[in-house]
């Protein structure tokens, strides 16, 4: 419990059986009569980064929430190291969300140790006394990193917007998770704030070897961040009944950090916007 | 400038949240000077010099008969009343809120039913808590907690149920099991809210009170007024009705003083009334 | 300036709400309006009649007066109505007359004594058939009413004191469901709430008004000052109700078809109401309610009450003792202050009644 997180390279031995991380198969996604995603089949390896693109209303959340296992695909497997993925949310995959990631009603150390004391805190899910305090110091170095030190007896409502999601990315990493969702983590924050942000996180990824789906609005932030970044649209229209289709990923583009220097225009990315 | 925009001085507010009581106690001091011309022992609209006397007569002086001061064992066994009660809706409220709010069984199984027991007027089963609880102090006590549980329960499951979706998969995610999320996310969000509906649910909490010690008592605000009312003893029932009023004001911001001494985080955002 | 406006609003509104109730108090005049109220009680039922059958317009008519009859649902609320200025007269009981009116300073004539209980009022006990039992047990009952009275009156006779039991102030709505719990061992109230509770089957009345005859009276009460000022009122209501009390204590089929009717109103059949009258003293000839008024033992009787009252802190705080409020009897005596008499019982209605002078 020294060490800030867990930074040991994957088993390559697995590599080498090529199971990939993530798999989907022939998803459909539903909410009632409103078609969501459609025919999504992606597969994808350990230690990806995937950037996660589209215009509004095209099912990137969706796709968030089923890997989450917050919601369960209408058809469709999706699997995890090749065994289906468990039916509701584990540790096993971390979450930021934009908003309300982090507990209000606990301060920023607080916030940190809640994941040990669910961990041997019991049934109510608390610790009291010496076992506090080593969850305590257990978190001292990960505050330092985020610098959040000065600030750990805080609430978050007290903090900046970029210390807030600094904090839910930290509390995030604290099981250790192989896969990190984030649901567009920075879209509330100011520009040079983001830089910042991309940088904690790039370390964060070749730190702990983890695959990440990141989900943004700015392409130019999935272009700098990602190893892959999935297009999301809808292909079929029916201008009378535009709920009848649903999205699914039009582009999947292997991202070399050493070309692509220049982001493309939405345009070249969206056929529906173009249409409209 | 239009009036909304207009910035009030705290002198300015001072008075202007003073102006209808002072306006209300000299409608009453005329009213009652009218009315005592034509008979000075009216009982109707008494001084305030014998309210004044009355409300010194309950407080300090020893009853003839019973050699208690009045006014203190009265609001004794009122608070106790009232206090028991509330603790037990209050309790009620926290325990079925939260399984209503949090498990979609308990959701299923119960709201439906709470939701129908909240528009029973409590007051129109009297004679069936007598039969049930006896004449005695529980009968009292469970009018009050029917009248203000069923309320305080949809209250606070509402509350649950609208802690963000995304705090919960979040603690999921952190390995929380079920207990774990009740007491360190679910319970700790929804107890300033609880404080809140505490006090929202103490509003019908003293109606019905005064309506129980009305029906059978030997003790109580509610008790002395509705006893001296027989003859009229405006000059008692007055200052009792003050009395009672300031005792719920001063709970009432006890209760937001304690909330905000507890619940410093929930306090962030703004004013609360 | 707000300061100055809002002080004079208030005051317009004090002034608008005061001058009504001022006028209706200020009767220290002619007029030709009045308004009397009553409550649903067996002695009182022949009010409700006497509007309805036209008779009081028919006196009224007769004196060039009006008179309003009005029914109200709750007795201590119709008191506190008259008190307040609202009525010109009320029915109510010579208790309450001197504890209410008289002892909220408004000059209360008694104007017709309708009758007194004689065994309308009852103390029930559950599983016990002697008065004495009562020792140590909760007694439900309204509190400050003619049954606390009786409650105190039963005691005396048996030698115990309020000291020996515990009175637990009940409402009479809530009386009948009282008894049915089981924590409820002893009632003291009156009919028809009493025949109901008396009827069940582990209840003994082992005490009733019966035993203290002409204590409880029910009165038509009139304010003094309208009474001077307004013979013809008092003419027109003695004249109207002793000419249904004649109606009633007929064997006519007009004399049945009225008991009927109050019989309805009351909410029972004319066996029940039958019942209720049979314990209950009316005064049906206007010579036998002044036979009692003018009886010795009214000073008595108003005596015990008034030290009822003032044991139990109800003639006001500023009451020195039980004779703080006078009462003035048809002979000119006076009981207490006779510098601060505020009730007055006058048989010069009845008699004029009695002697067909009406």
């Amino acid at each position: 419990m020294s060490i800030v997180f867990d930074t040991s390279t994957p088993d390559t031995s697995e590599a080498e059986t090529v199971i990939p991380k993530i798999e989907l198969r022939g998803i459909m996604m539903d909410y009632d009569d409103n078609r969501v995603l459609e025919r999504l089949s992606l597969s994808v390896d350990a230690g990806s980064f995937c950037t996660i693109v589209g215009a509004s209303g095209c099912g990137k959340s969706t796709f968030l929430r089923l890997l989450l296992s917050q919601e369960v695909p209408t058809h469709g497997r999706i699997l995890l190291d090749g065994e289906p993925l468990p039916p509701e949310p584990t540790p096993d995959r971390g979450i930021v969300f934009q908003r309300y990631s982090v507990f209000p009603h606990l301060t920023v150390e607080e916030n940190l140790i809640l994941a040990s004391e669910f961990e041997t805190g019991g049934f109510t899910g608390r610790l009291f006394g010496q076992s506090r305090l080593d969850a305590r110091d257990a978190v001292a170095q990960t505050l330092e990193k985020i610098g959040l030190a000065a600030a750990k007896d805080r609430f978050p409502t007290q903090l900046s917007g970029g210390m807030q999601q600094r904090l839910a990315i930290a509390q995030a990493l604290l099981k250790r998770p192989k896969i990190l969702l984030l649901d567009e983590p920075f879209g509330a924050l100011d520009p040079g704030i983001r830089v910042d942000m991309h940088d904690l996180l790039l370390g964060l990824w070749e730190e702990m070897s983890m695959t990440i789906f990141m989900v943004t609005h700015d392409i130019s932030e999935a272009f700098k961040l990602g190893t892959r970044m999935l297009v999301f649209d809808k292909v079929r229209h029916d201008p009378d009944n535009p709920e009848a289709y649903g999205a699914t990923i039009t582009y999947d583009l292997p991202l070399n950090k050493n070309t692509t220097d220049k982001a493309p225009e939405p345009s070249e990315l969206f056929a529906s916007q173009l249409r409209n | 400038m239009r009036i909304i925009n207009r910035k009030l001085q705290r002198r300015e507010k001072l008075f202007m949240g003073a102006t209808p009581f002072i306006a209300v106690l000299l409608l009453y001091v005329v009213a009652s000077h009218i009315r005592r011309l034509d008979n000075p022992a009216d009982k109707l609209l008494p001084s305030l010099e014998t309210m004044g006397a009355s409300f010194w007569r309950m407080a300090f002086v020893a009853d003839k008969r019973s050699g208690d001061l009045l006014l203190w064992t009265d609001t004794f066994d009122s608070l106790m009343r009232l206090g028991v009660g509330m603790g037990i809706a209050t309790t009620i409220a926290l325990v079925v809120g939260i399984a209503i709010g949090f498990i979609p069984h308990a959701r299923s199984s119960l709201a439906p039913f709470v939701a129908t027991i909240s528009l029973i007027p409590p007051i129109t089963i009297l004679p069936i808590l007598f039969i049930v609880f006896g004449l005695g102090e529980a009968s009292k006590i469970m009018l009050i907690v029917l009248g203000t549980a069923p309320v305080m329960v949809r209250s606070i499951a509402q509350v649950v149920m609208d802690i963000p979706r995304e705090m919960i998969i979040k603690a999921e995610t952190l390995g929380a099991s079920v207990w774990q999320m009740i007491w360190r996310l679910v319970l700790p969000q929804t107890l300033p809210r609880l404080i809140t509906a505490l006090r929202l649910g103490l509003v019908p909490g003293w109606i019905f009170l005064i309506s129980a010690e009305a029906i059978a008592s030997t003790g109580g605000l509610g008790y002395r007024i509705f006893l001296v009312r027989r003859y009229l003893a405006m000059d008692v029932i007055l200052p009792y009705v003050f009395w009672i009023t300031l005792l719920a004001f001063i709970i009432d911001r006890l209760l937001l003083l304690l909330s905000k001494r507890a619940f410093p985080w929930h306090h962030l955002g703004g004013e609360s009334l | 300036m707000t300061n100055l406006k809002t002080f004079a609003k208030a005051l317009c509104v004090a002034g608008l709400l005061a001058v009504p109730t001022g006028m209706t108090n200020a009767v220290a005049e002619e007029k030709s309006e009045f308004s009397v109220c009553w409550s649903i009680y067996v002695g009182w039922m022949p009010w409700g009649y006497l509007a309805d059958s036209g008779i009081m317009k028919k006196w009224a008519d007769k004196y060039e007066i009006s008179v309003d009859i009005v029914q109200i649902n709750d007795y201590v609320e119709s008191i506190n109505q008259y008190t307040a200025g609202q009525f010109d007269g009320c029915s109510m009981t010579n208790m309450d007359a001197l504890s209410i009116p008289a002892g909220g300073g408004v000059d209360t004539t008694a104007l017709i004594v309708g009758d007194f209980s004689n065994g309308n009022d009852g103390i029930v006990l559950k599983d016990a058939t002697e008065l004495a039992a009562i020792k140590g047990q909760s007694v439900n009952l309204v509190e400050l009413s003619v049954s606390h009275y009786l409650l105190a009156r039963a005691l005396d006779t048996v030698g115990l004191s309020e000291r020996d039991l515990t009175v637990v102030n009940t409402s009479d709505a809530d009386m009948i469901a009282a008894y049915a719990t089981d924590d409820v061992t002893a009632v003291v109230t009156w009919n028809p709430l009493l025949s109901e509770i008396e009827a069940q089957a582990n209840a003994t009345k082992v005490f009733d008004s019966a035993g203290i005859p002409g204590e409880i009276i029910d009165v038509m009460m009139v304010n003094t000052e309208t009474l001077a000022d307004n013979p013809a009122f008092g003419k027109a209501l003695t004249g109207a109700w002793y000419e249904v009390m004649a109606l009633i204590a007929s064997d006519s089929d007009e004399g049945k078809a009225a008991r009927e009717s109050m019989a309805v109103a009351s909410g029972t059949d004319l066996a029940g109401y039958d019942a209720q009258l049979a314990t209950t003293e009316m005064f049906y000839a206007p010579a036998d309610a002044v036979t009692f008024t003018q009886s010795a033992e009214l000073p008595n009787t108003m005596k015990f009450v008034a030290e009822f009252l003032f044991d139990k802190g109800i003639l006001g705080e500023g009451a020195p003792s039980a004779e703080f409020v006078g009462v003035a009897f048809p002979d000119g005596s006076v009981f207490g202050d006779a510098d601060n008499v505020k009730l007055r019982f006058d048989t010069s209605y009845m008699q004029m009644a009695a002697d067909g002078a009406l």
